[in-house]
């Protein structure tokens, strides 16, 4: 059962987005090595929001090119970037303009100029198909409302042989109603 | 549930590569939820979930066809 449309969603999301301020960075420091996190910009560690970490299960190699979906303040990005080099590439998406210039700041405070970040929705995502050698993607599936589109839209753009990492919340037992209804468990 | 989601989309040689409980006291950490709503939660939902609310899953697949020594 839907609590949202599609565009109350997107809204909640954005907001809630926008507006959140750095953490702790005790979520960094609960996913992520102290030799991952070094030398990263203290914003893009202290906006880790993910659940797990993809990088490290997406086996990447120089040269690849990869697409962090729902890249939020650029942890994953940043990590990316660092394994495959100058001789690949790694786009940023995200549907939240603050969150695609935190991570444009961090990726250019990082060093990392093959970086690049897209503003867009991961149901349609702005690239070509069979463009990409491999989809990251840590605890942004569970924000939309069309999560098999934004799976096919990642098959898509993956080329032949390409490799999904995906990590995300996953309820096993009903929550109730009232927590369902709640904006921020949606943001969540 | 995840996994499956994936397949269904066409992807193959699925693997639940992570899969760990996440609680209440770590859903707090994240600055996405403000402490009224982890206060929130935590009446609304029975105690004896608190410390496996919801699962943190990595899933790794691939997508058919080419050639990838991965």
């Amino acid at each position: 059962m839907a609590y949202f449309t599609d565009a109350e969603a997107r809204q909640i999301i954005r907001d809630t987005y926008t507006a959140v301020a750095p953490g702790s960075a005790e979520v960094a420091h609960q996913l992520y090595t102290a030799a991952e996190l070094d030398g990263l910009p203290p914003g893009a560690v202290a906006l880790a929001l993910g659940v797990g970490h993809p990088v490290r299960h997406a086996c990447l190699r120089p040269g690849e090119v990869v697409l962090d979906v729902g890249c939020g303040g650029g942890i994953d990005t940043l990590l990316a970037a660092r394994l495959v080099g100058p001789s690949g590439r790694v786009i940023g998406l995200d549907m939240t303009p603050a969150m695609v210039e935190r991570t444009r700041e961090h990726a250019r405070a990082a060093g990392l100029a093959w970086v690049e970040v897209r503003e867009g929705l991961m149901e349609a995502i702005p690239l070509e198909d069979a463009s990409v050698d491999v989809v990251v993607t840590n605890g942004v599936l569970n924000l939309s409302t069309r999560k098999s589109r934004a799976l096919a839209e990642m098959r898509r753009v993956l080329r032949p042989g390409g490799r999904l990492a995906l990590a995300d919340l996953v309820v096993t037992e009903a929550l109730p109603e009232d927590v369902l209804r709640s904006a921020p468990a949606l943001a969540g | 549930m995840l996994a499956k989601k994936v397949a269904n989309v066409g992807f193959e040689a699925l693997r639940v590569v992570e899969r760990r409980p996440v609680g209440l006291d770590e859903l707090a950490r994240y600055p996405v939820f403000p402490e009224e709503f982890v206060a929130f939660l935590r009446r609304a939902i029975p105690e004896d979930r608190h410390a496996a609310l919801v699962w943190a899953v990595t899933v790794t697949a691939r997508n058919p066809g080419g050639v990838d020594g991965a």
